[in-house]
Formats: C-alpha cells, sequence, structure tokens
C-alpha cells in the first residue's frame, strides 16, 4: 500500500485530496467541521477555557460555555488529566471547578466500563424501563429523521446540525437520543451507530452507554424533556417562531409525557421525582 | 545480543504529539493506518476522516490505510524492526488487532502496549455498576483535595 500524503499547502489542499481518497465517505456526505484537528487546534480551545462557576451555571443552555475539547479528548489529543488540571488551575479553589471536573469524570467512567465489557457496550445493560419488551422497538431509523424531515424544527436543525458540523450540545444530544428511543421508540444502537458516524468526539463508550441511559438500559428511568425544557435552553431558538407551538410532540408536563410515551412502565420507576432531575446532573461527559 | 529495533503504531485514542508511545521513542519510525474495515463497518463520515487527518499532520507518522494487522506488519518488515509500540486502548479491536500481529507473524514480532496517563489512580478497585459511586470513590483524589 502507498503511503498517504502528507504536504499541503493548506486546509482546502488536504480536504479536495481527502475527497478523491476517502471518495466513498466523502460521495455520502461530504461536509467539513470548522473544528480543527491538531494538537496546535486543541491547546488553543483550551486556553479559551472558562470559570468553572460560569460552566456550572450556564452549561445546559446551548449557547452556554462549553469547552468545545470533546474532539481532542475523545482523540487523546488533549488528556483528561491535563483538562482537568489546567480546569482546576484556573480556581482558587478547586472546588469551584468540581462540575466541570465532574463531567471529564463521565468520560473516564464510560472508558473504564468499555475497558470491563467491552463490546458489550453494544449490548442492552439492563432492561428498558418503559414498560415495553425491546421487540417493540424499531431496528432502524425511520428515513424522515435521517433525513432531518420530521416536520419538528428542533429536530430537523438538530439533525442538520448533526450532518454539517460534527458536533451537538450535550443537551442537544439528549433530546434527540429521547426523541428517537422513546418519541418514536427506535432501539438506542440505530441512533448510536448514527452519531458514530457523524459525531468529531464519536466515542463508542461515551456514546453508547449515554445512549443506554437515555433509553434507560443503562440507567433507573428514561430520559424524556418537553417542550418548556428545549424552549428554555435553546433560548426560545426553534420555539419562538415555530408553526407548531403549543400543539407540538413535546408540550405538556413531564409526569404527561411518561403516561403518553409509558402507559405500562412500572409507576414506581417515576415515583415521586419532579422533573429538575431530568435536566441536572445528568450531562455525560459531552461538551 | 540482539539489537531491538522498534517502529511505533499511533491509533485513533491516541493523536497527540505527546503520546507516551511516540514520546519514549523519539527515533522509531511510526504508522497510522485507516483501517477500511473499521471506516466501513462504522460508517466514519468524511469530516471525522478529516479531522484525524489534520491531527496525524502534525505527528511524525507515515499514513496508510488498509488492514491494520497487513499495514502495521508490513511497515516493521519494511524497517527491519520485531517490536512494535503503541499506546494502550480500552477498544476491543485494539487487543484484537495486537494479537493477531503476534500470531501472523508468528512471534517474530513482539507488540508492547504503553499505559497512558491515567485520569485518577483508583484508590481500590472500582464498583463502575453506576457513575455515582465510581464518582464518590474517586472525586477526592480527582480533585487534589
Amino acid at each position: 500500500m502507498m503511503d498517504l500524503k502528507r504536504d499541503f499547502a493548506n486546509r482546502d489542499e488536504l480536504i479536495a485530496y481527502l475527497r478523491d481518497e476517502f471518495a466513498e465517505a466523502a460521495a455520502v456526505d461530504d461536509h467539513v467541521s470548522e473544528t480543527r484537528g491538531g494538537r496546535a487546534a486543541a491547546e488553543a480551545q483550551l486556553a479559551k477555557l472558562g470559570k468553572g462557576k460560569d460552566y456550572e451555571a450556564s452549561r445546559n443552555y446551548v449557547h452556554g460555555p462549553v469547552s468545545r475539547l470533546s474532539a481532542y479528548i475523545r482523540h487523546g489529543v488533549l488528556s483528561l488529566a491535563e483538562v482537568r488540571d489546567a480546569a482546576v488551575a484556573k480556581e482558587r479553589l478547586s472546588e469551584d471547578a468540581e462540575k466541570f471536573v465532574n463531567e471529564l469524570a463521565w468520560r473516564d467512567y464510560w472508558q473504564r466500563v468499555y475497558a470491563e465489557i467491552g463490546d458489550g457496550i453494544w449490548d442492552d445493560r439492563e432492561p428498558y424501563k418503559t414498560g415495553w419488551d425491546r421487540e417493540r422497538y424499531a431496528d432502524q431509523l425511520p428515513d424522515d429523521i435521517t433525513a432531518g424531515d420530521t416536520g419538528l424544527p428542533c429536530i430537523d436543525a438538530f439533525v442538520r446540525a448533526l450532518y454539517e458540523t460534527g458536533y451537538l450540545h450535550h443537551h442537544v444530544r439528549m433530546w434527540l437520543a429521547a426523541y428517537v428511543v422513546h418519541w418514536r421508540r427506535v432501539k438506542w444502537q440505530a441512533g448510536a451507530r448514527w452519531f458514530l458516524s457523524h459525531l468529531i468526539d464519536g466515542d463508542p463508550a461515551s456514546n453508547n452507554l449515554s445512549w443506554q441511559w437515555v433509553a434507560s438500559t443503562f440507567s433507573a428511568k428514561p430520559y424524556v424533556f418537553n417542550r418548556e425544557n428545549l424552549e428554555k435552553y435553546t433560548e426560545g431558538e426553534y420555539c419562538k417562531e415555530c408553526p407548531l407551538y403549543g400543539r407540538c410532540d413535546f408540550e405538556g408536563s413531564y409526569e404527561r409525557q411518561q403516561r403518553r410515551l409509558f402507559p405500562n412502565a412500572d409507576p414506581s420507576v417515576f415515583g415521586g421525582e419532579d422533573r429538575r432531575s431530568f435536566g441536572r446532573g445528568r450531562g455525560r461527559g459531552r461538551r | 545480543m540482539t539489537l531491538e529495533r522498534t517502529v511505533v503504531w499511533v491509533h485513533r485514542d491516541d493523536l497527540s504529539p505527546l503520546s507516551p508511545a511516540l514520546v519514549s521513542h523519539p527515533d522509531a519510525p511510526a504508522i497510522f493506518v485507516f483501517d477500511d474495515e473499521l471506516l466501513r463497518e462504522w460508517k466514519i463520515s468524511f469530516k471525522r476522516i478529516v479531522f484525524i487527518y489534520e491531527c496525524l499532520l502534525e505527528l511524525p507518522v507515515t499514513i496508510r490505510r488498509g488492514d491494520s494487522v497487513s499495514e502495521v506488519t508490513d511497515f516493521a518488515a519494511k524497517h527491519g524492526s520485531n517490536r512494535i509500540v503503541t499506546s494502550s486502548s480500552p477498544s476491543p479491536r485494539h487487543a484484537q488487532i495486537v494479537s493477531q500481529i503476534a500470531q501472523r507473524s508468528e512471534g517474530r514480532l513482539s507488540v508492547d502496549i504503553i499505559e497512558r496517563t491515567p485520569f485518577v489512580h483508583a484508590p481500590r478497585k472500582l464498583d463502575l455498576r453506576r457513575f455515582t459511586y465510581y464518582w464518590n470513590a474517586v472525586k477526592d483524589n480527582v480533585l487534589g483535595s
């Protein structure tokens, strides 16, 4: 086999070369991410890391101060330890970096689980707690989802962003995953394969086990959201002018979503917990 | 005494110039392989390939495409090497490639795996059934408090 080329005058020349060398992939989707690979780009991004308390307060907003380091961490361009050290060094009290470091720890946790179970990350770790057997979930993603043509402006915009940028904010990943698994009742594995194909930071462990967390096959209950939650954390970006406002698939309280989506679920799965438990402290090391 | 000639196999979990495999063997020839089977099986999108390629351009590596086992073995033979060094990965595919290299070369090639810097030195065997158990066990060490 020939060695592949290493010298390029600029990024355009590199991309043109790769479009020829990897023509099969480019034929499917030839978008290029704005996120540049390499240690220099990684260090520049790391230098922009903000204060821990700001991160903690606003990380769930899609335009919040997330680090955008996930692609570099996933490929080992930056180690978790050095990102942690950089975050702690910015603080007078190391505790102020705790939430951010906790999110880094999610990734370490997924990697440790992966080392232990290997390809078992593709199997349901536990049964679904949704009241539906796994046979009731479709094997494949419906075409309208992969085409970004569901008619739901928020979901379709998330799909376009996945294809065009290879990056989704962690909250968007949770909404999209919940929509696929719970609203459309598709096996989480189909969604996980889809994300792995496109996310620049796609890592089988973090990705699959997070999908399992949403699905409830690696958590005590399924993750769902509602329009109010999406509207708040996108700051109205999609809801403001949405023709479906007030009558979309996500309207109503969390209790209503649960009753509608999981009529056969054991009530104790949701017992006594209010909606705040869905949006807080459940990030999966995705930034 | 046999002189040990080493090549480094760089994989996509460790694309840093500070990779322990590269740093510990600064003069050894190094290779990265875009594995055809993996590209196909995971339908790795073009944008992911571009990102990885940009990472590789900052590393002192020969870049190839094909079957990882064949390409790494061939690269080692080309450089008259009998030892391959790579960094650790939790991926079962990594372990598979390592064992196939040793098998196919009928013991002529050894593969040494260097551990990457851990995020935390676990104080004891960790309970990984839920994140909370793990976090409670490592939190103090992770934050250095």
